[in-house]
């Protein structure tokens, strides 16, 4: 019984700290028009740590998913430009998600 | 070692000086690397202004010469390798004015282009050497100013292997009034022991557009030591200063270069580092 109470608080204490690790920083990014008719997308977080492999999601005005990918090593994700309206997804998971629309890519 | 005095140029304001206050003000030199804002939260495209100066009193102002070197050292995220941008092809010459006259300075106007990744941007100037008559010495002030985008940390803590320099142990674009600043002394990569220190408030405010300081100070000096404050690093070569007020704080640790002499005179090659301080609001 002793250790099942043992276990249970050391479980309690990651679960913790992992909310802790997710709350320690903030997902940030920002895209910008290439002007060759690709976007390129640059992603982090404010405590410095890499963006590769976030996943990335274009969607248009009506919630369909145009294109998918991922941040690459260098923390970047460069798509062709949709037609008309659209919005990227950086979803890091986690609640840890950022919207860009495509009137505020300049 | 001496604090450094600067005399003023003109035998005009140097006799209203007098009168006015007895006794002549001690005024620093400070290499000015100056750009509106270091915490951004979006890339632009971004001013930067060369003056050498005294800040604390938005003057007197010193003629420059054309910088050895100006560049960008910048880092998205503390994983990824730095990247360093030459920028003198961006350096021009421009007239920067005060009741006293006009001197030359430069600025540098880069596009959105080289400052819109997310991430740090340490900028470097590295001037040439200044001739101060009144000491019958030169003077060169090795230079940095951090710019933020979006809150992406990278460089900002990295030394940039300067012959003279300020190393941050904070962000030099995040700073609450009221808080502290921390740096350490450093020269040919070590920590200089109980280095001289200056520090002064950018007391009036630059004028990117017109090239002139506001004729407004942001503060009165109660008296002349407040204006310049002088102090000394640990044995560590580690320093802290307090911030009694937003705005521009420059950082000066002088005579800590190992060059001690240029054409034929002696050198002080000084490092200087600008940090940004905000009210919480």
């Amino acid at each position: 019984m002793k250790l099942l109470r043992q276990l249970s608080t050391a479980l309690s204490i990651s679960v913790l700290a992992l909310a802790n690790a997710a709350m320690a920083h903030s997902p940030i990014c920002a895209c910008y028009d290439n002007g060759d008719g690709t976007v390129t997308c640059e992603g982090g977080f404010s405590d410095g740590a890499s963006a590769e492999g976030v996943a990335m999601r274009i969607v248009d005005e009506s919630d369909r998913v145009l294109q998918v990918g991922e941040m690459d090593a260098r923390s970047t994700y460069t798509f062709d430009m949709p037609d008309g309206e659209f919005h990227v997804i950086f979803d890091a998971g986690m609640s840890h998600i950022v919207t860009i629309f495509s009137d505020d890519i300049e | 070692m001496p604090s450094r005095v600067a005399a003023m140029h003109s035998a005009s304001v140097l006799a209203a000086t007098l009168c006015i206050f007895g006794t002549a003000p001690a005024l620093a030199h400070f290499q000015m690397l100056y750009t509106a804002e270091t915490a951004l939260t979006s890339g632009q495209a971004t001013q930067l202004l060369m003056l050498f100066t005294h800040p604390a009193h938005g003057g007197p102002n010193m003629t420059m010469g054309e910088p050895e070197a100006l560049y960008l050292i910048s880092q998205r995220g503390e994983a990824a390798e730095p990247v360093t941008t030459d920028l003198q092809e961006y350096v021009e010459p421009i007239s920067w004015h005060s009741e006293d006259g006009s001197v030359d300075a430069f600025q540098a106007s880069l596009p959105r282009t080289l400052t819109r990744s997310l991430g740090d941007y340490v900028f470097v100037l590295e001037p040439s050497p200044y001739y101060e008559p009144q000491e019958d010495k030169y003077i060169q002030q090795f230079t940095k100013t951090v710019m933020n985008i979006a809150g992406v940390p990278g460089n900002w803590a990295e030394p940039v292997g300067l012959p003279a320099e300020i190393v941050p142990l904070d962000k030099p674009y995040a700073n609450w009034t009221g808080g502290v600043f921390r740096g350490i002394v450093v020269a040919g990569g070590e920590p200089v022991p109980y280095a001289e220190l200056e520090v002064e408030y950018v007391n009036h405010a630059p004028d990117l557009e017109q090239h002139r300081f506001s004729a407004d100070p942001e503060v009165e000096y109660p008296q002349d030591a407040f204006g310049t404050l002088s102090i000394r690093a640990n044995s560590q070569g580690e320093f802290t200063i307090g911030l009694p007020r937003a705005g521009w704080w420059g950082i000066c640790a002088l005579e800590i270069g190992s060059d001690t002499e240029h054409d034929g005179k002696p050198l002080s090659q000084d490092a200087v580092l600008w940090i940004q301080v905000k009210d919480m609001q």
